[in-house]
């Protein structure tokens, strides 16, 4: 049987958001992850902010 | 021209020093690159064209000193200070953001200001020092973890933990210093 997905707190998804900048997550990091970002609001504008930080580094400088 | 590219080395110098560890090394990339840019120069329509264009040339020669010289001395050791950073004021105690994040609006806008960049260029130098040479290695060099594993000596797991502390002190840093301040004045 697989394991049902765990619930994560922000403090985890920031993480895992940070790590898939810079590496592939695993299936149950990515469904968790997922889930996460299904419920909280907040974690989809970190996500959107990481981006956003990446974009401005790349154009520091110009 | 010539005026124009010795103009920029002190903002070419401070970019070398966070990404090699020694003064030599970063005055050795910064005199190269001003060279190339003395005899590569042709028109530019202004000091923005030109500076965005010697930047590229030092980003390049700073790959180059990475590419020919040894590694150099691991730094794992200094992450292991840094580490003692817990990052804890951020969450409350059930693991949840303590502060709601604001909405950064269109990013387009936000980078189409200079003055931002001002900002994000104080945020990235009060980045703990390791943290810092590391998070720009990523984002601005554009290398692959396992690249700056081999540059660096950082294990794969520290160096995913010194990104994921960059971003979020990054994201706080911009946060409090720009939207907060212009949220402030609206």
């Amino acid at each position: 049987m697989p394991e049902p997905t765990k619930k994560i707190d922000c403090r985890k998804a920031h993480e895992l958001l940070s790590r898939q900048l810079d590496a592939s997550l695993d299936p149950a990091e990515k469904s968790r992850l997922a889930l996460h970002l299904a419920i909280c609001d907040f974690c989809v504008r970190v996500e959107r902010q990481f981006l956003a930080l990446r974009e401005a580094i790349r154009r520091l400088g110009r | 021209m010539r005026e124009e590219i010795a103009e920029l080395r002190p903002v070419l110098l401070r970019i070398a020093r966070m990404q090699l560890r020694e003064q030599a090394w970063a005055e050795d990339v910064v005199s190269e690159t001003l060279l190339a840019a003395l005899e590569g120069a042709t028109s530019f329509e202004g000091r923005s064209q030109l500076k965005t264009w010697t930047i590229g040339i030092l980003k390049n020669k700073i790959l180059d000193h990475f590419r020919r010289s040894q590694r150099e001395v691991s730094i794992d050791a200094q992450v292991d200070t840094e580490q003692i950073e817990t990052l804890d004021e951020l969450y409350d105690q059930t693991g949840h953001k303590a502060v709601a994040p604001l909405d950064w609006g269109d990013p387009e806008e936000t980078l189409s200001r200079v003055q931002f960049f001002d900002i994000l260029q104080m945020c990235v130098d009060n980045l703990p020092r390791t943290q810092g040479r590391i998070f720009m290695m990523r984002e601005w060099l554009e290398l692959d973890t396992g690249e700056i594993c081999k540059e660096t000596g950082v294990t794969p797991t520290n160096c995913f933990v010194l990104l994921h502390r960059a971003r979020l002190r990054l994201r706080e840093c911009i946060e409090i210093n720009w939207f907060q301040t212009r949220t402030a004045g609206a």
